[in-house]
């Protein structure tokens, strides 16, 4: 009791000490105390018990209770507050139901809730500051949101004294930021670095020793940049590139938890991942990517159906035991974290707190993906691309389709005498037939497509996010601190092409700023916005906000090509620069936000798993088709990207490498340092096979002397050639090994084979 | 304790040194601060860093826990807390008869008044009365904190699952134990921070229960099937079947070195010093985890304590796991939902208390004589209880019999013991029948929220940025039940 006391004395001392000498309707600022009181304690009554008829929606005797102002203007006869005097304010009559009028009108509020009323009036209604969800134009001032400024790179000071900029752009605004703070760039890394780093960063694989001797030898002027086209040009750039996407995607094979022993596979979700890593390798337009994932169904007209695929983008999510709400809620945070690093999910039950979306625009959003629906069967991707296992899949599907022929024949009696007791037992011939098509290598892939409902649905604002209390009726509509002008509801069926479109449009502040921030941040190992699918007033700023405009508007200036996005990046001296930076950057700067050196990285699990293959030259290079569960097949020589992905009990493997959760989307992995990691590399039966593998190939390389054996490794490993003490250290350790050789199974070359893949100089780029 | 000043000797270390004293993080964090204010800053930002790279590294809380360790027994499918621990001599006076008010909503239907087949008796100096179910428990009912007035949201297994274990029906949060390791981390580095152990398989909604939602992966509860009693199929690669642990010492060596080498040709950088350590580590796991998870090491008098059978061996682990430093342990009874009797009751209930009652009498002894107990809290329930009234029949439900009850949200018990709770206490109550909560009524938000300050969390302070919201384990609910605090 006492602490309440004192409590609420400060309360009321910081209203008055701010309310002194002013107009009482004007707005005091009120202690947090006191502001917290009324979201826990009062909101939640107003807005359960009263708002229904005092809100939005209804204002029965022409009184709302939903904002402060309207709350002292009281009702159409009378005010029905006295700040600071419960005993004279007729709101706090009313609930106590002490006089003629008793509200709420059948029922009446907990002692409790009276109590907390009661002492908000007495604190003098505090009311937190909110930004009316109209008043738009202030909101708009939030830098994301502005329009992408078409900046020139500035002109530095110091230019001269530097390396030579290789006359890009980006090189500017970093070097200016820079300049500006004391600092300068670290050295350009040698040629190994930049290789290693380009493969990693590009294909996500190793450089072969034999690229990265031609790229050290090679003295021509563009040799870094024929590298670079080359990865880009590269099959493998779209493995790599494709997966990042995945994360954002929150892409798995499965659906989660939908009730015991049902089927939770999603026999079709590779088509989507496949779809995505050839519209990374073929270079698609971004606006095209978006507008394909969203609304494919609206855009593919013609015989080539492979492009359906792309909305698996939408349909790959978690099913929360099939709620219908939570699979629109997951939709709309995908398409909106994802596309335009905005988090509507928070005005699914309020206003958003901090950005300016209204839960009327949530709901407006939510009615296009209930105006949408998935088909009982999902269309072929035509035209289908005849494989090695196509004629065996149709040969089984004729021989299933023919047994269930038979049977109707045998069975005519049944089927029009006993019609149930005829489809519980052709059922198992359907089941068969279902699962050929899901499971058969052979089956044509299939498109996990949204279609638009016959009739679109109109949405009403589910009141506090609960479906059982729906409110006001809103049309189904973009965004309203994204539209310019009057903004027009969605004409064309459900309004997913539409608002596919509004946000594929150069006129949309944040769809070009979040791509290219993330292609950034895959890059540099930091978006220019460190929080890269929150680019709300409360995501952080941009380092380099002109630099963020510049790739924005060049980006989509240029066709919104990605790769020559990632070419403009890769070749600045920026990216080239050495991790190795001069002592101030780490002192001023030991973030290195301001990127005066480049950013040493981790292996995520796909690169380093991929990288264990390929060094004992094992990877299997081929493309795309159905998920491999590595849980059966742990020794799978495919890319990683092909495993099949569990969400619901995802394997140890994927968790412990800090893998993008796949059960909602995801702006960046974590980077965490657990013993788990290492004990997967010492001792899981994958890491060992690819240890005798790595120490088998010298073997088939028909390599016997042990300095040209170690030099071997090293540069698989390393894509360099070992210093001396190194080989004096591996020779040692390979003697002592031999002589123990009895007690293990592993060979001293397969134990020292391990070592290298464990080591930090394998699994970090430089 | 581990405020104290440091050794001299600390603050004349090389920063490599102390970095590789700090290792992964043992009070590196605090260590940080230490020398910051002796003026070590940059020693202090690359021991912090050090830190930052190891997400287990033990942490302080909001204010000194009087509990640093969690054991939560999962009595998963809905106990009948009217057969164990809330007794209503009132059913049988209405045995047979509809009960004089409607009964409410749940699952199925139910029909009348089904008294408990259970004999109840007062325990302990406090009295608190207990049926002859958990008989072996309630010898440390003085011990236990009994709450009567639980209630829930929903009477369906998966909401209730996600509520009981990650405060939200639906949504991807993350789950208690996550919450707690991300929070104080865990004392041992040798062993996962958060262990969830259920023998035979998963519980309903699967891994999702221990799951780290958007808290990073490594928060995530390992789960370890009890089923098994081999090391290698309790946890992940913790054997190499090649490589005898000599020759794995000098491939590490080796490791080190060449680590070593290569930072020593580098700037500093702290998730080098990070990795380079968690070989350490792994190495050091594989001889204590096994150690942790054979409970042949156990004096026979200990293990014929715990009595035989599953459910004593992995409450054994337990408290072998707590012992070490091991932050969450979640002991589930089985897998699916062993406890949900819809029929047979009386049968069903009393094989699944037989399988668990001793052990768990044991264990809070067990902890009690080790000195353990007080910082350890014991949790114990399930996502809900059970109907007074009988289930009715119903085609492909309960085989037709009229002999079990059906689930029940409005009301139910839950107990804790140690870690700060008061013992041979009773809170809050059902009504008459064992129908609805009615007095001091706890909901499974005021569970965690009291979970968490027992910890040392102020529970709305206790928050994690994500999707542009601040989080938090009890979203905007949630009041801690100071009533239960010892």
């Amino acid at each position: 009791m006492g602490s309440r006391l004192v409590w609420s004395l400060l309360t009321f001392i910081g209203w008055s000490v701010a309310a002194v000498g002013q107009d009482p309707a004007a707005k005091p600022s009120f202690v947090p105390e006191a502001l917290e009181h009324f979201e826990k304690h009062v909101r939640p009554v107003l807005v359960e018990q009263c708002h229904q008829c005092h809100g939005p929606k209804q204002q029965k005797a022409s009184l709302r209770l939903d904002s402060r102002a309207a709350i002292l203007k009281g009702s159409d006869s009378q005010l029905i507050v006295v700040p600071g005097q419960p005993e004279k304010s007729l709101l706090v009559e009313a609930i106590k139901q002490t006089g003629e009028l008793k509200m709420p009108p059948k029922s009446r509020l907990s002692d409790e809730e009276i109590a907390a009323i009661e002492q908000w009036v007495r604190d003098g209604l505090p009311w937190p500051d909110e930004a009316p969800p109209s008043d738009v134009e202030a909101a708009r001032k939030h830098w994301a949101f502005q329009p992408v400024r078409s900046v020139q790179p500035p002109i530095l000071q110091s230019a001269s004294t530097l390396e030579p900029l290789f006359g890009n752009p980006i090189d500017a605004f970093i070097l200016a930021r820079l300049e500006t703070e004391g600092l300068k760039p670290a050295p350009v890394a040698d040629r190994r670095t930049l290789i290693r780093r380009l493969y990693f960063d590009l294909i996500g694989l190793p450089p072969p020793p034999e690229e990265v001797a031609a790229f050290v030898e090679d003295e021509s002027a563009d040799a870094y940049e024929r590298l670079v086209d080359r990865l880009l040009a590269s099959p493998h750039f779209g493995e790599r590139w494709g997966r990042h996407w995945l994360d954002v995607a929150r892409y798995a094979n499965e659906r989660g938890y939908v009730g015991v022993n049902v089927d939770r596979t999603y026999p079709f979700a590779y088509a989507y991942r496949d779809w995505v890593i050839r519209a990374f390798n073929e270079d698609r337009p971004y606006k095209d990517f978006i507008l394909l994932q969203l609304a494919a169904d609206q855009i593919v007209t013609g015989p080539n159906k492979h492009d359906l695929a792309a909305m698996g983008f939408l349909t790959v999510g978690r099913r929360f035991i099939n709620n219908q709400q939570e699979i629109i809620d997951d939709r709309l945070d995908v398409t909106f974290r994802g596309f335009q690093g905005l988090t509507i999910s928070c005005a699914r039950c309020h206003d958003h707190k901090y950005d300016p979306i209204p839960s009327r625009d949530y709901y407006s959003l939510y009615g296009v993906f209930a105006s949408s629906r998935e088909p009982e069967e999902l269309p072929v991707l035509e035209p289908v691309a005849r494989g090695p296992q196509t004629e065996a899949f149709e040969r089984e599907l004729r021989r299933l389709e023919e047994e269930k022929a038979r049977f109707e024949r045998e069975n005519e009696a049944m089927k029009r005498e006993r019609p149930r007791e005829f489809s519980e037992k052709i059922k198992p011939f359907e089941n068969r037939i279902k699962q050929l098509h899901a499971q058969h290598p052979g089956a044509p892939p299939r498109g996990m497509v949204l279609l638009d409902a016959p009739k679109p649905m109109e949405p009403r604002v589910f009141v506090r996010g609960n479906a059982r209390n729906p409110g006001p009726t809103v049309p189904r509509q973009f965004l309203e601190i994204l539209s310019d002008g009057e903004r027009k509801p969605f004409t064309k069926g459900s309004g997913r092409l539409e608002m596919a479109q509004a946000i594929a449009s150069e006129a949309n502040p944040l769809t070009a700023r979040v791509f290219v921030n993330r292609v950034w941040g895959h890059l540099f190992g930091r978006g220019l916005v460190a929080t890269p699918s929150d680019f709300g007033t409360r995501g952080e700023p941009p380092t380099h906000p002109e630099l963020l405009d510049y790739l924005a508007s060049c980006f989509m200036e240029d066709g919104w090509s990605t790769k020559r996005l990632i070419r403009l990046l890769v070749l600045s001296r920026t990216y080239q620069q050495s991790c190795e930076g001069y002592p101030d950057g780490y002192r001023k700067d030991p973030e290195n936000r301001l990127l005066s050196r480049m950013n040493r990285r981790r292996l995520q699990l796909e690169p380093m798993r991929d990288a264990m293959l390929a060094v004992g030259g094992d990877l299997d290079h081929s493309f795309g088709g159905q998920a491999v569960d590595f849980l059966k097949n742990p020794q799978s020589k495919r890319r990683t990207i092909y495993g099949f992905i569990d969400r619901q009990n995802l394997p140890g493997m994927y968790r412990i490498f800090d893998f993008a959760s796949p059960d909602t989307h995801s702006p960046k992995r974590y980077e965490t340092t657990v013993p788990q990691q290492a004990l997967f590399l010492m001792n899981s039966p994958f890491a060992v096979e690819r240890a005798r593998k790595f120490a088998a190939r010298l073997d088939a390389e028909e390599l016997t002397e042990p300095h040209l054996r170690i030099r071997r490794l090293y540069q698989l490993a390393y894509g360099r050639d070992p210093r001396p003490d190194e080989v004096d250290t591996a020779l040692a350790f390979l003697e002592t090994a031999e002589v123990e050789r009895e007690a293990t199974q592993l060979s001293p070359w397969e134990q020292y084979a391990q070592v290298l893949l464990m080591s930090n100089e394998f699994v970090f780029v430089e | 304790m581990k405020r104290s000043i440091p050794a001299m000797e600390h603050l004349t270390l090389t920063r490599r040194e102390l970095l590789h004293r700090c290792g992964m993080g043992f009070g590196a964090l605090i260590l940080g601060e230490l020398l910051r204010t002796a003026g070590y800053v940059d020693v202090a930002q690359a021991a912090d860093s050090a830190s930052r790279h190891n997400p287990l590294a033990p942490r302080q809380p909001h204010f000194p826990g009087k509990a640093k360790r969690v054991i939560h027994l999962f009595m998963n499918g809905g106990p009948s807390h009217i057969d164990t621990f809330d007794p209503k001599p009132k059913l049988a006076e209405y045995a047979g008869k509809t009960l004089p008010f409607e009964n409410l909503k749940t699952e199925r239907k139910t029909g009348a008044a089904f008294p408990s087949p259970f004999k109840f008796q007062r325990y302990g100096q406090s009295g608190i009365e207990v049926s002859e179910l958990f008989h072996h428990t309630a010898q440390c009912i003085d011990d236990i904190c009994v709450i009567r007035s639980m209630h829930a949201d929903v009477p369906n297994h998966e909401p209730s699952l996600l509520l009981m274990n990650c405060g939200e029906a639906r949504q991807i949060r993350p789950s208690v134990g996550s919450w707690v390791v991300y929070g104080l981390g865990t004392e041992n580095q040798n062993l996962p921070g958060f262990i969830a152990m259920c023998p035979g398989g998963y519980p309903i909604q699967e891994s999702q229960n221990w799951q780290a939602g958007f808290l990073p992966g490594v928060y995530q509860g390992t789960y370890i099937d009890t089923k098994h009693t081999a090391i290698e199929r309790l946890i992940e690669n913790i054997k190499n079947h090649h490589l005898p642990l000599r020759q794995q010492r000098r491939q590490l060596d080796l490791l080190r070195q060449m680590n070593e080498e290569y930072q020593k040709r580098r700037q500093e950088d702290a998730q080098l010093e990070a990795r380079l350590q968690s070989f350490e580590l792994a190495f050091r796991m594989q001889m204590e985890a096994s150690d942790a998870f054979d409970i042949s090491k156990e004096p026979q008098a200990i293990r014929d304590m715990y009595g035989p059978g599953t459910q004593a061996r992995q409450l054994l682990i337990a408290r072998r796991l707590i012992e070490r430093g091991v932050r969450f342990v979640q002991v589930w009874h089985g897998e699916g939902q062993p406890w949900d009797s819809h029929d047979d009751l009386e049968v069903n209930h009393r094989r699944l208390a037989q399988q668990c009652d001793r052990a768990i009498g044991a264990l809070l002894r067990d902890l009690k004589q080790r000195g353990l107990l007080d910082e350890t809290l014991v949790i114990w329930g399930g996502e809900f209880g059970r109907t007074p009234t009988v289930e009715l029949p119903q085609p492909g439900a309960n085989a037709g019999k009229v002999n079990g009850r059906d689930h029940n949200h409005w009301g139910f018990t839950m107990w804790l013991a140690g870690g700060g709770v008061k013992g041979g206490y009773v809170h809050g109550a059902t009504d008459e029948f064992g129908f609805q909560a009615v007095e001091n009524k706890v909901h499974v938000h005021d569970l965690h929220a009291t979970i968490l300050h027992l910890l040392g969390f102020d529970h709305e302070k206790f928050t994690y940025r994500y999707a542009g919201r601040d989080f938090r384990l009890t979203d905007v609910h949630g009041r801690v039940v100071k009533e239960i605090l010892a």
